[in-house]
């Protein structure tokens, strides 16, 4: 695991799994779950932090996601602030699936 | 190979048919995903870092050629068309979709394969020597052992809820490719002073944060003892093993912090207790197991037929690869293959549908629809004609399964890392493909000779970069990767743990200080020497003053 740890301060996104693919989803500006992250809705606004923490309840009560998780986001780039959410946001950086893509 | 009896048939039938049910009602709703956690683990599937991943199951690490088809059914319908052959002889799948698992594993057990026991704290598959049943080095075929081990741990009422997961590996040869010091129990098979055949047992050694090589347990157990000894052991595990701390709960933790005799004393005990006659298999089942694993139908057949004596001295190429590759067979006129899952393009272990089908098909027509998986990430036709290889290494290039690096430097174990594992702190495959690149040169990878790179992307180890000649550890601090280098270990029968060289590298110094290990290694290695032998005369502080120069 990463070593830096979640700090829950500054900017923050929600993100989880979902259920039936198992892709990595964050919540979007409209508390809907998105696999692109930059449609992502990252903010330090605490009403939405709230209603964020909410959906992500009753969707993960819904079986929609799993495993919800509020991540840090680093105010100036963006990104989360944690390598592993990074990897997350990106994907591999190498898998044989895109090689068999490009064929 | 063992065919599935009724009983196999009906368990792994109805496990497929509760699991169905259980995907269903977790789907809708009716199983929390807390409930449900334990219930797909223990059919070996995973929520890791971007997908769900299947792991499946090779007992042994031995398949027919009909299952190796499957296994590329799998990878093609439900996956993104490629499998990984993990450090543990298995499959793993790494874009399955939950709705659609209960399908794969009703394909497996179409084929005789399940993916149970592949997660969870119970006896996880048996690993093997891949050259069982095949090399004139063993005393006999380790897999009827290794089988009657699968049988019994199945389900085990006991020992389904262990302290941690247990892995067991065997072999019936001197020479150790199973790695049987670095599991929770090895067994080899070995002959007493009378010439009765037996096991030794090895217990407590592991890899992952705590690597140790394992000690012995017994010299030499008399084969109707084996299930009730195992059972003596895993008990004692089982009642002192530690539950308050999962990274103390291994075997090896509890041996260590015992002491190997205090532990015998304990197994010992215990196995006293045991009326061996409630658990001992009959010579007649043991004879019944072993016959599914006869040896095929060799013809009598000479070595260094013509047509391999010519083609060894018109085909560079193919001269190259069969000095590499191939390995010397029990039955004169036929050979063990080795595949090379290590070509430069893909990631160790990786494997696609159409090579898998290629290779299925190869199988078939030059080694008994046979094959294996190795725990170091490659495959094994283990029962080919000699005079059949020139043609076999066509068929082969032409699959792109034709690298000629088995055992040297870019042959390396590589963990999936920090690009698929959830638990992983750095990325490991691209540091293999990026040393694949840097080594190249066929002709400097034969100069180097044999080489084994292992790189771990956490330090649970799964690259077994503890025991490589380099190993490598990758790791993270404030967002950026690097990489700690071990020097030193070893695999093979004489185990050893490697010696971290001190501070970490970036990606690129990494490179350069391997590339330095090897130049030094070139210059003091001295006749015949690999660079582990050069490594243990000369000593780590030469190769760390260059390591960091």
């Amino acid at each position: 695991m990463s070593s830096l740890k979640h700090k829950g301060k500054g900017p923050q996104a929600m993100t989880a799994n979902e259920l039936r693919d198992g892709y990595s989803v964050w919540l979007d500006e409209n508390l809907d779950w998105t696999r692109d992250y930059s449609k992502s809705l990252r903010t330090e606004d605490q009403d939405l932090i709230d209603r964020m923490q909410l959906k992500a309840e009753t969707d993960e009560a819904k079986n929609i996601v799993v495993g919800t998780y509020f991540i840090d986001i680093e105010s100036d780039t963006g990104k989360p602030a944690r390598y592993r959410e990074k990897f997350r946001v990106a994907g591999p950086s190498y898998d044989t699936a895109d090689l068999l893509e490009t064929k | 190979m063992y065919r599935y009896d009724e009983f196999d048939a009906q368990l792994v039938a109805e496990r497929t048919k509760q699991f169905r049910g259980q995907v269903e009602r977790r789907l809708a709703g009716r199983l929390s995903e807390n409930e449900f956690r334990p219930l797909r683990l223990m059919n070996g599937l995973y929520l890791q870092l971007h997908a769900y991943m299947l792991r499946v199951a090779i007992p042994y690490g031995t398949l027919s050629s009909e299952q190796f088809r499957m296994l590329a059914h799998l990878a093609e319908k439900y996956d993104r068309g490629y499998g990984h052959v993990t450090t543990r002889q298995n499959m793993q799948y790494n874009w399955p979709k939950l709705p659609d698992v209960p399908d794969m594993l009703d394909d497996l057990a179409s084929v005789q394969m399940h993916a149970i026991q592949t997660s969870g704290n119970c006896i996880r598959n048996v690993t093997c020597d891949p050259y069982a049943g095949a090399t004139a080095e063993e005393i006999e075929d380790p897999r009827p052992m290794a089988e009657l081990i699968r049988q019994w741990s199945t389900l085990h009422p006991e020992f389904s809820f262990l302290p941690r997961k247990f892995k067991i590996a065997v072999t019936a040869a001197e020479k150790d490719r199973a790695l049987i010091k670095a599991h929770d129990i090895g067994i080899q098979i070995v002959k007493n002073d009378a010439g009765e055949v037996g096991y030794k047992i090895i217990v407590g050694g592991g890899l992952g944060r705590t690597p140790i090589i394992g000690q012995t347990l017994r010299e030499y157990l008399p084969k109707s003892e084996l299930l009730a000894y195992l059972t003596a052991a895993l008990r004692v595990y089982n009642r002192y093993g530690r539950r308050d701390n999962k990274y103390k709960a291994r075997i090896k933790i509890l041996v260590q912090e015992t002491g190997i005799e205090a532990f015998r004393e304990q197994v010992e005990a215990e196995y006293a207790t045991i009326d061996i006659s409630d658990i001992a298999v009959s010579d007649a089942e043991r004879e019944r197991i072993t016959s599914y694993f006869a040896s095929p139908d060799f013809e009598k057949l000479d070595n260094d037929p013509a047509e391999l004596t010519e083609a060894l001295g018109n085909n560079n190429a193919f001269s190259l690869w069969a000095k590499n590759n191939v390995a010397d067979h029990k039955a004169d006129g036929y050979a063990i293959v080795n595949i090379s899952l290590k070509p430069k393009e893909l990631a160790p272990g990786d494997i696609t549908a159409e090579q898998m089908r290629a290779t299925a098909d190869l199988a078939d027509k030059y080694s008994f629809g046979e094959l294996r998986t190795t725990h170091q990430q490659n495959l094994v036709l283990p029962h080919v004609k000699q005079a059949d290889l020139p043609a076999l290494f066509a068929a082969l290039e032409k699959v792109g399964l034709a690298t000629d690096n088995i055992n040297l430097i870019t042959d390396i174990i590589c963990c999936p890392g920090m690009d698929f594992c959830a638990l992983a702190t750095a990325r490991s495959i691209p540091i293999s493909q990026a040393i694949a690149e840097r080594f190249a040169d066929p002709e400097r990878q034969r100069l180097i000779g044999e080489m084994q790179i292992k790189i771990s992307g956490c330090i649970n180890a799964c690259g077994h970069h503890h025991v490589g000649h380099i190993g490598i550890l990758g790791l993270e601090k404030a967002g950026v990767e690097f990489y700690q280098v071990k020097l030193g270990g070893d695999a093979s029968e004489d185990a050893a743990i490697g010696k971290v060289t001190g501070p970490g590298f970036s990606e690129e110094e990494l490179l350069d200080g391997i590339e330095n290990i090897v130049e030094l290694y070139l210059v003091r290695r001295e006749e015949g020497e690999r660079f582990l032998d050069t490594y243990k005369r000369i000593g780590m502080a030469p190769f760390k003053e260059v390591l960091y120069a």
